[in-house]
């Protein structure tokens, strides 16, 4: 019983080194390749290991051409996106689950239905509408166009966390008189933090990420995020392939550290917000 | 509960308490959403009765279903209806079938199971744009790391390399994408397995069950609706899903990875047909409803039947 036992947990432990393998070797690899000087790189041998005596790549990739000013552009957006989906999330999710109100389920469908839209149908007529009120090529147009994609999901995510949170601990206040506004801002948001700042964080990096809109909408080469800036180096021949992954490994890196940071909050957030949605 | 109804008394005075309250909070938001989803999607639909060009957008011609009716009757639509459903079928079938395999793992005990469970959702954590970068570098014909593990395996890719491939495309693309999505149903179906109560198992272990056994009458019974969720959930983001494909490959070669998504795009911005775009579009959205409300009738007949 006992060696069967151990021979189980050698079998999970090697299952799990290969799953971790498949999982992290693409993102090793955009490291290995940047670090990998011009004759081992065209050399016709694979090199599995960094070559530390390049590290300077990354600074470099840095200062080449427009990349800082992509990833300033990239914060500014997501910055924005998050402050407006917060800002309209929160209330929207906090009357979703505290009150009964007629219309209520249209609601809840209408923030269903606009899950299933893809961003590619609405790009045509939204990049009509930024035309005719002048948000077209705008960092702001953009922020508009990725919060109204991102906020069903913050506010499916924080009217789970708001229906955590028990009835009780909200009437005591209203009942003693307290406005519902300031119910909300003193006692309800404080308690369901990590939520929102689990919300803030998909928030942040669905705009950090979204291409479509922002390929399509932004043609001043000042104006585009990163992900449109890396995406343009695919089939590009003038960059070398090294800077290439040195800017797509920053640009990546910040996702990938704050979902690992933030993930017990995200994933039950997102569960809920799948869960209900 | 007196007391609650003496006390609701006082509340209704509050001049904020009246049953107006609630469309103060909800009204910013469902303005906004209506503003920039619902309208876009009216207009997408009276598009789609029109024949319009994108470099003339004023100009529209009421076709009717015209737009419908060619879009069904080409080809390369059919074409690109096989593709969608190949890949809205792997995806899923992917997906769950090894994120499944992974939650059970992870539920497993062994030494560093934190890190591991921390680790694995680095895929779905990557943006699809640096994905889309690195599975291009990786399937580079000459000097991509993988291109030379396949050739290692004598698997014979042409000249242009597997993304230029009629037969290689569609199964790159595929992959990558279920890479990219089984951690998070991975880690989905990880929290529904820690709802599993520890006592059936070992009451199941005792009373003689195989772990086959216990996974069939105590594990799948609590994890079961939350496959089905999951599972409706991977089939709209992989019909809405754009970027990985446009990037890998732009829906060639010969259209065998042209999904409904990629075909509208295309049709909007290369041929600025956006009439037909539209069409496109809607049968899209047509699609992803069936499988939401097909699914709901799925879950709710499963649960009358339970």
């Amino acid at each position: 019983m006992k060696t069967r036992a151990r021979f189980g947990v050698t079998f999970r432990v090697i299952a799990v080194l290969i799953l971790l393998g498949i999982v992290v070797f693409p993102l090793y690899w955009m490291f290995v390749t940047a670090l990998t000087s011009d004759e081992q790189l065209f050399s016709g041998t694979t090199q599995f290991l960094p070559d530390f005596s390049q590290i300077g790549i990354f600074a470099e990739a840095l200062a080449q051409g427009d990349v800082l000013r992509w990833l300033l552009n990239s914060f500014i957006i997501a910055t924005g996106t998050m402050a407006v989906t917060l800002a309209l999330g929160i209330p929207l999710a906090y009357a979703l689950s505290r009150f009964s109100f007629g219309g209520k389920v249209v609601v809840g469908i209408a923030l269903l239905f606009t899950q299933m839209l893809p961003e590619a149908l609405l790009v045509v007529p939204l990049f009509a509408i930024f035309r005719e009120t002048g948000l077209l090529n705008s960092i702001p147009g953009l922020i508009l166009a990725d919060s109204a994609f991102v906020l069903p999901v913050v506010a499916l995510i924080l009217k789970g966390a708001f229906d955590g949170v028990p009835r009780e601990v909200d009437e005591a206040a209203r009942m003693d008189g307290a406005r519902p506004g300031s119910v909300l801002l003193r006692i309800l948001v404080p308690l369901i933090t990590p939520s929102i700042a689990a919300a803030a964080v998909i928030a942040f990096f669905t705009a950090w990420n979204e291409y479509v809109f922002a390929v399509t909408f932004i043609y001043d080469k000042s104006l585009q995020p990163a992900s449109v800036g890396v995406a343009g180096y695919i089939g590009e021949q003038d960059t070398s392939i090294q800077t290439i992954m040195a800017v797509a490994l920053i640009f990546t890196l910040p996702a990938v550290a704050f979902y690992l940071f933030a993930q017990k909050y995200v994933i039950g957030g997102m569960t809920a917000g799948a869960v209900k949605g | 509960m007196s007391q609650t109804g003496i006390r609701r008394g006082r509340f209704r005075r509050s001049p904020l308490g009246s049953k107006w309250t609630p469309y103060i909070f909800l009204v910013p938001a469902m303005a906004y959403i209506t503003i920039f989803q619902l309208v876009p999607l009216l207009q997408e639909i009276y598009l789609s009765f029109t024949k319009t060009s994108l470099l003339n957008p004023g100009r529209n011609v009421w076709v009717g279903f015209e737009n419908y009716i060619a879009t069904f009757q080409s080809e390369s639509f059919q074409q690109t209806m096989l593709v969608t459903l190949v890949y809205v079928v792997v995806c899923v079938a992917g997906s769950v079938g090894i994120g499944l395999l992974v939650a059970l793992l992870l539920n497993s005990r062994f030494p560093g199971r934190g890190i591991a469970r921390a680790l694995v959702t680095i895929p779905w954590a990557a943006p699809g744009i640096a994905v889309a970068v690195i599975a291009v570098w990786m399937l580079n014909a000459q000097y991509g790391v993988l291109s030379r593990f396949l050739s290692g395996l004598g698997v014979a890719v042409g000249e242009g390399g597997v993304l230029d491939d009629p037969n290689l495309a569609l199964p790159a693309i595929l992959i990558t994408t279920v890479w990219q999505l089984f951690p998070f149903t991975a880690v989905v179906l990880l929290s529904a397995l820690q709802s599993v109560p520890d006592e059936l198992v070992e009451a199941a272990h005792v009373d003689g069950a195989g772990r086959w056994w216990t996974f069939r009458v105590v594990t799948w019974p609590v994890i079961r609706p939350t496959i089905g969720l999951i599972a409706v959930l991977m089939a709209i983001w992989s019909i809405r899903r754009f970027e990985l494909i446009w990037l890998m490959t732009r829906g060639g070669p010969l259209g065998t990875t042209k999904t409904l998504v990629i075909d509208l795009y295309s049709q909007a911005f290369d041929s600025k047909q956006l009439g037909t775009a539209a069409a496109i579009g809607m049968v899209g959205i047509v699609i992803s409803l069936i499988i939401v409300v097909g699914g709901r009738l799925v879950a709710n007949a499963a649960e009358r039947n339970s």
